[in-house]
């Protein structure tokens, strides 16, 4: 299931490339020193002659054998790309989504916990602070103070879930089995624990998938602009070029690592609410 | 104890942290715009990839940057047979390639039979191509190798300057060069190291063997900003092609460092769709082939404005397709650029426009409006757009800008024939406009305003295409620049290219370099490489 | 007490700068495109109250009429996402099973498509002549079109617990159908989650766009934007010596924060 859907995206985005306006011409054309031959070369190098079940076709038989085509652009095998600058990225990424979770996390917990009005507002003009820099401004702004970029991934993540987070947890700490069971003496951690968290479950662990995407997303912006060559400035150079083997390759890993992570999310999800 | 420890802790800290950002005295540390696409020199057609091979490929011809003229190189001298069509070259001896094999002419035979093989799809040798047939290279004697032609080739000589000599022999292919340094390592994505050629010929007055540098980093950075941030916190030694905004701050900043080396090659040009199976309705053609249209067009953009406030006044106003630092083939007595709207009204009168209450109407009624299309990503050029969108506003036409990625720019230009005007910059690495066949001849692909005719659509464009044939079977010099210049004369009263601006050569040296003197040619700042010198002594940072 | 007093706050503040928006004429002593070639990248003074940008048009006009261009699109493009995530998450959560898990895939699907390319190929698909305002109408649009997955989860997982609560058996016992317990009984309910929704993607997208103009995919000139003046800030040694030309971003920042204070209070139990 995962890897149909996987292939589909893939296949969705070349087709998108294949036909999108600007497919296949190249910047060489513009060098008046080629001869007609060697410009035709360029030209086929694009296959814009194929038509599209065959390149679908080709795309899926050179996947199994593990062939994912050569970049036009950059002259070289796709997969050798990924697998050079994935681990940069899958770190990047990595480390701000774990630095958002944490931070969100326990900030929300104490919000809730311990419901101070400071605390609250200080904690809701944080996060509206952060909320409103666009993601390109935080990445010139970690460029400029050379900061390392997963925390800039992590600043763009963290008060969105933090106040995703927050909405789930004061909704059901606002619901009416929480007021009869304050009513009835049981503590406040009791509460939280045991009864609010077990609820907003499953909808907190929904935005597991939501904040991969986001930080995902993110990453273009922030690689691109602080030149870090991981996989997003990949997909932002790819897509200025139309780069199709590359693009549709990188389409697919994003896929699968979207719908992945979301699989998980709802599994456990499911199986915590069953 | 603790209290006096604390500033000796301190300062150590303090200098630990300074000294962190120092270099290794030995090593040039500078950017490359891109990832190098190809390390064979015969494939070069990017930027970056250039870069790399004037560092590493030995040439037998070298074009000095600095004085234009040629100098020998691996040659140590050459001659060019009276018809054009063969050059023999003197090799010097006693050379060694980077992994110890001979030089010899069977290297020049190699890299010649490869470069102009047609499956090998160089340009660098389709520069070379001006008429079908094979190139053969005789090698009488390990030293001497003659080049001969199919047609006469037009400033063959120089065209040599882009050949890098690769090895005939050498299991290491590309890798073993004769250039001043070697690819080292390249880690995709990051950087480039080039260690020095413990085989290089080349030596100083004093017999010490060049380049003075050991080693080279070439950082991979697209970001401008982010390597002028760099330069400025002294990790970077040098800078090409600095934007002029940036320059300017730099200026005030740190005069020491930035380098304005004049008016460079470079121009910025705007040219109107004339393509006659284009898709536009025939009153825009109409517009569009009018020669007085154009002319009206460009005495309306004000040149001098766009150099000041786009360029920060490093620019010039331009009126051709030859930049005044090319020495050779600027043509001086082309008339200087105007900016007169009253004379564009009057010329525009002429050709039946009208004015009426601040919009331009052409003769049957319909309103002077069109689309001027560039490239997204340049903050330079989209100034430049907008401020001739208020210029020709001025004078009631109607423009509207549009910026679109490069693959769609160049599928409107060369392909679908779908837009109005359009805004691009040239960069010219070439001196002789030779290589610009493309561009001039009606029947070529890359003459913009209606490339591929079958036949010339104008009487103007048919003497250009009568011109640029002569020129290119000439061998005198002077000759062919007589027949160059009418082009240009052509050029400037068609205006079929409405030249804009010169942009100046800008650069970036820091003070621990010594020896450097950036110039207008590529590749500005390191031209000179194998004699420039490091200074670890100089402070690092930009302060003096 | 002191919710109210934020919200008042906001409240005027996000008044006044419709209002300037919407009356700009009244405001602004020059149009936004008017170059004044003598005086680039000019301090505030008098004449010009945020000084020039640096092809000398006024900077405050420009700030004045880029505030209308994100205002009052923004807010569209939020309503279109949330009304799709609404419909379809509602639906996916209602249903449960196979709708859900195809209803999810397409989100997760579209959520991977390279969105920048997206934008990319729709620039270049949009014919030459169209004016500036329509082709950020469009891009709007696509935002629009293409935003609501990152809402569909959350909605999607609030209407599953709404599904298994008591009132919503109640109600499929008493036979309603499928499309009126959506319409009557999910939407209703779960209108404070769509509320919070839309609110929260207000400000996202007028960031897209920002990061967008940034990026270079933004509004045509001479059309100003927010994102479009913030262009000006990725140039480091201009900013710290021309600081006024962070009024844009502070322009946006206090805009956004004050979309959140409202959210914040108004869904503070009673």
């Amino acid at each position: 299931m995962l890897g149909v859907l996987a292939l589909l995206g893939a296949l969705l985005c070349a087709t998108m490339i294949r036909f999108a306006p600007g497919y296949g011409a190249d910047e060489r054309e513009l060098d008046s020193r080629l001869s007609q031959e060697s410009r035709d070369a360029i030209r086929s190098e694009y296959g814009a002659t194929e038509t599209l079940p065959h390149y679908y076709r080709r795309y899926v038989s050179g996947l199994l054998r593990g062939n994912l085509g050569t970049s036009v652009f950059l002259q070289r095998p796709v997969a050798q790309l990924l697998w050079e600058r994935a681990p940069l990225t899958a770190r990047t990424v990595g480390f701000g989504l774990l630095a958002a979770w944490i931070g969100s996390s326990i900030l929300g917990l104490l919000a809730i916990r311990f419901p101070n009005a400071m605390l609250n507002y200080s904690a809701m003009a944080l996060t509206g602070f952060l909320i409103a820099l666009p993601a390109a401004v935080i990445a010139l702004l970690f460029v400029f103070w050379r900061a390392p970029v997963f925390l800039g991934i992590a600043l763009v993540t963290f008060p969105k879930l933090y106040r995703y987070q927050h909405n789930l947890l004061t909704q059901a700490q606002s619901q009416p089995f929480a007021f009869a069971a304050r009513t009835r003496g049981v503590s406040e951690n009791r509460i939280l624990f045991r009864h609010v968290i077990p609820l907003v479950w499953a909808p907190v662990l929904a935005l597991v998938g939501v904040s991969s995407s986001m930080a995902f997303g993110a990453a273009i912006p922030l690689e691109a602009l602080s030149d870090s060559p991981g996989m997003g400035q990949l997909a932002w150079q790819a897509a200025l070029n139309r780069d199709l083997p590359l693009l549709t390759s990188i389409t697919l890993c994003v896929t699968v690592l979207t719908v992945g992570v979301n699989f998980l999310a709802d599994a456990i999800g499911q199986r915590k609410s069953s | 104890m603790w209290p006096s420890l604390r500033p000796a802790i301190l300062l150590l800290a303090v200098n630990f942290a300074a000294s962190s950002h120092a270099q290794a005295p030995a090593e040039l540390h500078f950017c490359l715009h891109g990832e190098p696409k190809t390390f064979n020199p015969l494939l070069v057609d990017d930027e970056a990839s250039e870069n790399i091979r004037y560092l590493t490929g030995g040439v037998l011809i070298r074009v000095n940057r600095q004085t234009q003229a040629l100098e020998p190189g691996l040659a140590e001298s050459w001659r060019v047979s009276p018809d054009g069509r063969q050059i023999t070259f003197q090799l010097r001896k006693g050379i060694y390639f980077s992994d110890g094999s001979r030089f010899s002419s069977e290297d020049v035979a190699y890299t010649m039979r490869l470069l102009m093989d047609p499956q090998t799809h160089s340009a660098t040798g389709d520069a070379f191509r001006s008429g079908s047939g094979t190139v053969v290279v005789k090698t009488p004697s390990p030293y001497i190798a003659v080049v001969t032609f199919p047609a006469p080739v037009a400033g063959m000589e120089r065209l040599f300057d882009q050949v890098a000599i690769l090895s005939a022999k050498s299991p290491k292919k590309e890798q073993s060069v004769l250039g001043p340094y070697y690819v080292s390592e390249y880690k995709a994505g990051s950087y480039v190291l080039l260690r020095r050629n413990p085989n290089y010929w080349r030596h100083d007055a004093q017999g010490r063997q060049l380049p003075y540098i050991d080693t080279v980093r070439l950082d991979i950075q697209r970001n401008r900003d982010i390597e002028m941030m760099r330069f400025r916190r002294g990790e970077l030694q040098l800078v090409n092609r600095v934007d002029a905004q940036q320059f300017d701050e730099l200026k005030k900043e740190n005069p020491a460092a930035a380098r304005n080396a004049g008016t460079g090659l470079d121009g910025e040009e705007l040219w109107f769709n004339q393509a006659a199976s284009s898709t536009l309705p025939d009153f825009k053609k109409k517009w569009f082939q009018s020669t007085d249209f154009r002319r009206a067009v460009s005495l309306a953009i004000n040149r001098e404005d766009l150099a000041r406030v786009v360029f920060a006044g490093y620019a010039t106003p331009a009126f051709g397709p030859v930049s005044p630092s090319n020495q050779f083939w600027f043509n001086a007595k082309l008339p200087a650029p105007k900016h007169d709207p009253k004379a564009a009204l009057a010329l525009i009168a002429g050709a039946g426009f009208q004015l009426q209450n601040g919009t331009l109407k052409d003769s049957m009624g319909n309103r002077v409006e069109f689309t001027l299309i560039t490239n997204s990503g340049n903050a330079a050029r989209e100034k430049m757009a907008t401020m001739i969108q208020q210029d020709l506003s001025d004078i009631g036409i109607s423009v509207k800008v549009v910026t679109l990625d490069f693959p769609s720019l160049i599928e409107r230009i060369t392909r679908t024939f779908d837009y109005d005007a359009c805004l691009l910059g040239l960069v010219n690495t070439d001196l002789d406009p030779n290589s610009q066949m493309t561009v001039w001849l009606s029947s070529g692909e890359n003459h913009q305003w209606n490339p591929n005719q079958q036949t010339p659509a104008t009487a103007w464009e048919a003497e250009i295409d009568q011109l640029m044939r002569e020129e290119t079977s000439l061998a005198n010099e002077k000759l062919r620049k007589a027949k160059f210049d009418r082009v240009q004369e052509i050029v400037a009263e068609q205006q079929p290219f409405i030249y804009l601006v010169n942009k100046n050569a800008l650069s970036a040296v820091s003070a621990q370099v010594i020896g450097a003197s950036p110039v207008a040619l590529n590749p500005q700042t390191f031209w000179n490489i194998d004699t420039l010198r490091l200074d670890p002594t100089q402070q690092i940072g930009s302060k003096q | 007490m002191i919710q109210r007093v934020f919200r008042g706050v906001s409240w005027s503040i996000l008044a006044i700068v419709f209002a300037c928006t919407l009356f700009a004429e009244g405001f602004t002593h020059y149009p936004y495109a008017r170059q004044f070639r003598e005086l680039p990248n000019a301090a505030p003074s008098t004449i010009h109250l945020l000084g020039t940008d640096d092809l000398g048009r006024d900077l405050f006009a420009r700030v004045v009429y880029g505030t209308r261009v994100s205002l009052l699109l923004a807010p569209a493009a939020a309503l279109l996402a949330t009304a799709i995530a609404a419909v379809l998450g509602g639906l996916a959560g209602l249903r449960g099973g196979r709708l859900e898990s195809l209803i999810l895939a397409c989100a997760d699907l579209l959520m991977s498509l390279p969105l920048l390319f997206v934008l990319i190929a729709l620039r270049a698909f949009l014919p030459l002549g169209i004016s500036p305002l329509l082709s950020v109408v469009a891009t709007f649009v696509t935002l629009g079109l293409l935003g609501w997955p990152s809402s569909l989860r959350v909605v999607c997982a609030a209407s599953r617990n709404l599904r298994q609560s008591d009132h919503m058996l109640l109600a499929r016992a008493t036979g309603y159908s499928n499309t009126q317990l959506l319409f009557r009984q999910v939407i209703p309910n779960l209108r404070p989650i769509f509320l919070a929704q839309f609110w929260i993607s207000i400000p996202l997208f007028i960031l897209t766009e920002a990061t967008l103009s940034m990026l270079g995919l933004g509004v045509m000139e001479p059309l100003p934007s927010w994102g479009n003046l913030l262009r000006g800030c990725e140039d480091f040694g201009a900013m710290s010596a021309n600081p006024w030309r962070l009024v844009p971003l502070l322009l946006l920042v206090i805009t956004v924060i004050c979309f959140q204070l409202i959210l914040h209070s108004s869904e503070e139990p009673a």
